[in-house]
């Protein structure tokens, strides 16, 4: 006996080595099981047409889908419910062919009806990007139930990019051909959607919880593999924190852990954390400013207060390093857009007070030029900090700021329906290309009341309207990048916002969900590839 | 009016709830008077400082609370909804108010019921063992707990509580009333609830503990005084049975009515327990509407609350009816 | 000048008592002088954030970088200046209507009694977080809804005081000889029957700490000050990862408010030396 005993730990050694060799993907993935994640704050409505804010595009992206789908960091564009497409050989005509038996949540058939109708009388009109995508649509056509054809005014380069759950999503034709599609951001179907896609909604108890549940008739077969998609609403950062460190929850995405939490708790063996899957989407944050307002429509001002920010302080203390400060509207992680001369913006006290001096705002009795309201995006407690972190670094040039709160549709509605505020931080998505996801802040023909994410500042320039116009159908190329540096340029000078930093998405969650990291917009793709153990 | 029934413990009740009537009123008037005298517009402030209202929504309340109309038809309106219970709709879910707060309740119940069941329990206890040990270090010790705990503030003792038990012994959750996603029934689901329970309600209880331990301490140490104790002791009687039979009895007065003037006290510490708990009740439902700015949503927990402590008061009452029956036939 | 002197020796007996009195009188200090000693600005982002105590700043640092013990030194001024100004409105306010109505009696004694056994209903510190969330928080509004939530107590205990000395021989004799009535309330009875006022406005200044605390913790706090309330409520996120943040100024509530209470019940023992004994 003895003898044998004696190779027990080598053998245990050998089988463990073994098991452990075997690569992760080498698993089989598996089906059934809830995957149960968290952000803050509540979703306002279920579907990106309402508002384009996070909250609402990470339920949504997996009950509506559009024609494409897409793969990697690049955003290679992949079939959806199109099969296959055909693009013209002047870029002006695209024509899908779309999947057969692809039926709604409620039942009925999916045809290019939908389609037709979707994107012409919804997302054109009413999306934040709608204009940006199909502002140069001449037409749309269904020849057939199955084909649809787009017409282009002028070729668009980033065309294909458009046809994103999130971006242009489809909807059914049928539920909504008697709503007056002027209030469409507060019709039925917003709160209670139905898509096309892998999951349909099953409840939503406002203050507590989301529960989608697999779509039995989904056309991917096999797919998705997960029984059910939660979202826990959870308004305490630490308690979100401490709900995945318990296993409670399997994924805080996109940063929905305070920065100090994500610090501590990916660093716990059972949970994993990457900075990955979000390439697609770039986030910006930057102070928006409303410059009707006198005195933030004097550009001195603007440009006194950005130096008066210190951003390295502010991604260092408040944000631990999650994010770097920002040099202009486009993130320095764009390849082909940013420009790489661009230096970082100035922390210049003394400047800061001069500038404010000549622009004729001198300091009062108290050490007090003028006052501001301010107020700021409501996701969280880091967004807290900044406030204060602003409130207080601008009250140092003599700059008297009060701070309101609100919750999410507040905030909405005062900054993107009433434009009735003086300054406030907030994010954007660079997204892939310029034109998609700077354009539509900064041109005149986006000051859309009632649009969330558009210009809200009432930002008018005739050069940057020019640039934008041009870019949108210029092939990638100098010519294209020379209009992209330059309106970088005049945006860094004019700070119709004030640019802060680049945001980095932190993702932490359970090892035992599997596939999440798919390609760069990772937490806005449908998730029907993703399976727990 | 006289009410002449047979039961005078009838018409005790009925007097009684009779006399709370001005009391709902003077609430409701109370209401009433922090719409208007706030600052802004009146509509705007109901429909939520959130700002988040449609016009549609402002006008709606506009109709409802007839702001457009004399003062004095407002109030009769306002009274009017109030009788039918009707607290307005909270714009944000779209549930009126008054759903809204009886989901919550409860829990808040539950809390309360627990916090001020550990309160009286234990306090009566170590009272009477601080009583019958007089003077001993078991007094002292009582005592000067009993003075920490007084000044200390609830919301940061929760928390501390949390670093101990929850974060550095890992014995307790965090916070909840259960297990999320965990979907127990039945029994589990009541131990779990149970389990989540001890840490807030032994936070929310202990400051009472405090105060009713030297409230039942001075009030046996002024019965062990009287009279029939001296007579007991006399017939021989050990001490023990002196002290539980005899003189808590009647000692207990004194922390019962002081609890009974405190229920308005014990909601008020609900809410910041609630919030360091995150405990699903109407502490936290104040919590959701301050963040949200939904001022009407405040004001019918204002006033709920205070209808629910002229309850209580009144429960009270009738149970000191049972406990002295000439209070009754008074 | 004896009476002072009876009263401090029978104040100092209670050696508790004497011992909280220093205490609260250097928690008075920082709070009047502190900033002045130690200039740093508690809002200002001095360093990294979550630095621990005892290191390059004496407290540590809090979530956002800013100093702990600017903030400690800020909180105090706050706290205690809200608490002494409410309680002060209060017991003004309080002793002003209960004095008329126990002296006088009748209607307003009715009134004074429905009013107050009103306010009792009301929870008061939800009255106080629905006064702050409509009025917008700042001192001033703070400083108000404690005063409007404390006021009845003391109302009462002023009315049973005047009811207990307006029949007393020595206020006959003053009728008698036609001293005008508000004379007597003023310059008769009420001295007599401050003692037991003074005891139960100096523990209205602890509760009245500890209700600040608990609105500035639900962040109904002034946002333009830094007071112990909401420091505990900013660390409140990241107990996990820093518990000093929120136990520093949670401790400094609980010493401050225990030694006014142990002041207060040296104050009721040196005032109404007939009570002791229990």
């Amino acid at each position: 006996m003895l003898p044998r005993l004696k190779y027990l730990p080598a053998f245990i050694v050998i089988m463990a080595a073994a098991l452990l060799a075997t690569p992760a993907s080498a698993r089989e993935p598996k089906r059934g099981g809830t995957l149960t994640y968290t952000y803050h704050p509540e979703p306002t409505a279920l579907s990106t047409i309402a508002t384009t804010a996070v909250p609402v595009a990470l339920v949504a992206t997996k009950v509506f889908e559009s024609l494409l789908e897409y793969e990697g960091p690049g955003l290679i564009p992949r079939p959806g419910l199109a099969e296959s497409w055909t693009v013209s050989s002047d870029h002006v005509t695209y024509t899908f062919s779309l999947r057969k038996g692809v039926k709604w949540h409620d039942g009925k058939p999916f045809t290019s009806e939908d389609v037709k109708f979707s994107i012409e009388n919804v997302v054109k009109p009413y999306h934040s990007r709608g204009r940006v995508y199909f502002g140069n649509l001449e037409s749309v056509t269904a020849p057939d139930p199955h084909t649809v054809v787009f017409k282009l005014k002028a070729p668009v380069p980033y065309f294909l990019k458009a046809f994103q759950a999130s971006e242009a999503p489809i909807l059914p034709k049928h539920l909504l051909a008697t709503t007056d599609l002027a209030n469409i951001r507060q019709a039925r179907l917003m709160h209670e959607p139905v898509g096309t896609g892998p999951f349909r909604l099953k409840e939503w108890n406002r203050g507590s919880h989301i529960i989608l549940e697999r779509n039995p008739d989904y056309w991917k077969p096999g797919r998705p593999y997960l029984d059910r998609v939660i979202l826990r609403v959870i308004p305490d950062g630490a308690a979100r924190a401490i709900a995945l460190e318990k296993g409670e929850l399997d994924l805080a995405p996109m940063t929905a852990l305070p920065p100090a939490e994500i610090k501590r708790v990916g660093a716990l063996p059972h949970l994993a954390t990457s900075t990955d899957g979000s390439e697609g989407l770039g986030p910006i944050m930057w102070l928006e400013v409303n410059i009707r307002e006198k005195p933030l429509s004097d550009v001195r001002v603007r440009q006194a207060i950005s130096l008066a920010l210190d951003r390295q302080k502010l991604v260092d203390v408040i944000w631990l390093g999650l994010g770097k400060p920002a040099t202009g509207p486009v993130v320095s992680g764009n390849p082909i857009h940013y420009d790489k001369r661009l230096r970082p913006f100035e922390y210049n006290l003394e400047k800061a007070n001069k500038l404010l001096d000549e622009a004729g705002y001198a300091r009062g009795p108290r050490g007090v030029r003028f006052k501001l309201a301010a107020t700021f995006l409501p996701y969280g407690e880091a967004w807290v900090r900044m406030a204060e972190f602003t409130k207080h670094e601008v009250g140092k040039i003599g700059i008297e700021i009060d701070t309101q709160s609100f919750d999410l549709s507040g905030w909405l509605k005062k900054i993107y329906t009433d434009w009735n505020y003086h300054f406030t931080s907030n994010f954007i998505h660079n997204y892939a290309d310029p034109s998609i996801g700077i354009q539509r802040a900064f041109v005149s023909s986006n000051i859309l009341k009632g649009a969330s994410f558009t210009n809200s500042m009432g930002y008018v320039n005739r050069r940057i309207d020019e640039i934008f116009a041009k870019a949108t159908v210029l092939e990638d190329g100098p010519a294209r990048n020379q209009l992209f540096f330059e309106a970088q340029q005049i945006l860094r000078e004019e700070l119709p916002v004030i640019f802060l930093m680049e945001m980095a998405y932190a993702h932490v969650w359970n090892k035992r969900v599997h596939g999440l990291i798919t390609n760069g917009v990772s937490m806005y793709s449908n998730w029907d590839s993703v399976w727990v153990e | 009016m006289r009410i002449r029934l047979e039961s005078p413990t009838l018409s005790f009740v009925l007097r009684r709830l009779i006399q709370t009537i001005p009391a709902v009123l003077a609430i409701a008037s109370l209401n009433f008077l922090l719409i208007h005298i706030a600052p802004g517009d009146a509509a705007e402030l109901l429909a939520g400082l959130g700002g988040h209202a449609t016009l549609e929504y402002i006008e709606q309340l506009r109709r409802e609370f007839g702001l457009d109309q004399p003062l004095y038809t407002q109030y009769l309106l306002y009274l009017k909804r109030l009788l039918t219970f009707d607290l307005g709709t909270s714009f944000l879910q779209k549930i009126p108010v008054i759903d809204l707060i009886v989901v919550r309740l409860p829990a808040t119940l539950l809390l309360m019921t627990s916090a001020l069941l550990l309160a009286i329990g234990l306090g009566v206890g170590l009272g009477v063992v601080a009583a019958t040990r007089y003077r001993t270090w078991i007094d002292n010790v009582v005592s000067i707990a009993g003075l920490i705990i007084y000044a200390t503030p609830q919301f940061w003792l929760g928390l501390m509580l949390i670093v101990l038990f929850s974060i550095k012994l890992d014995l307790l959750p965090t916070g909840g009333m259960m297990q999320i996603g965990a979907e127990k029934r039945g029994l589990l689901l009541a131990l779990d609830v149970l389990w989540h329970l001890v840490l807030p309600a032994l936070t929310l209880g202990l400051f009472y503990l405090a105060v009713y331990t030297r409230l039942m301490r001075a009030s046996m140490l002024e019965v062990f005084s009287a009279d029939f104790i001296t007579a007991a002791r006399a017939k021989g009687l050990s001490e023990w049975v002196v002290a539980w039979r005899h003189a808590a009895r009647n000692a207990l007065l004194p922390v019962l009515t002081l609890a009974g003037v405190q229920i308005g006290h014990l909601l008020g510490g609900s809410i910041l327990i609630e919030t360091v708990f995150g405990w699903p009740g109407l502490g936290r439902l104040v919590l959701d509407a301050l963040m949200q700015r939904d001022v009407n949503l405040l004001l019918g927990i204002l006033f709920l609350s205070s209808v629910l402590v002229i309850l209580a008061n009144l429960l009270v009452d009738l149970l000191y009816g049972v406990l002295d029956p000439r209070i009754v036939h008074r | 000048m004896k009476t002072l002197w009876v009263f401090w020796r029978r104040f100092t007996r209670n050696r508790a008592a004497a011992g909280a009195a220093v205490v609260l009188v250097a928690v008075l200090a920082i709070a009047g002088f502190g900033r002045l000693l130690y200039r740093t600005d508690p809002f200002e982002m001095v360093g990294q954030p979550f630095q621990p105590p005892f290191g390059a700043f004496a407290l540590g640092t809090d979530v956002a970088g800013r100093d702990i013990l600017a903030g400690i030194i800020h909180g105090a001024g706050v706290s205690l200046f809200i608490a002494v100004v409410a309680t002060l409105c209060a017991t003004l306010t309080g002793v002003t209507l209960g004095a008329l109505a126990g002296y006088y009696g009748g209607l307003l004694d009715d009134v004074l009694m429905r009013s107050t056994e009103f306010f009792l209903t009301i929870p008061s510190f939800l009255l106080a977080v629905v006064l702050v969330a409509i009025f917008s928080p700042s001192v001033l509004t703070i400083t108000f809804a404690i005063a409007v939530v404390s006021w009845p107590s003391v109302a009462r205990l002023a009315r049973g005081e005047f009811i207990a000395h307006r029949d007393r021989d020595y206020v006959n004799a003053c009728r008698a000889i036609g001293t005008p009535e508000w004379r007597i309330i003023l310059v008769h009875i009420l001295p007599n029957a401050l003692p037991p006022i003074i005891v139960v406005a100096s523990l209205m200044v602890a509760t009245s700490i500890l209700t600040e605390s608990g609105l500035s913790f639900l962040g109904l706090g002034d946002p333009n000050v830094v007071s112990w309330g909401y420091m505990i409520g900013v660390a409140r996120s990241v107990l996990r990862v820093a518990w000093w943040m929120a136990a520093i100024p949670g401790f400094m509530i609980l010493v401050t408010v225990l030694a006014i209470n142990l002041v207060g019940e040296g104050l009721n023992d040196a005032l109404n030396p007939r009570l002791r004994g229990r």
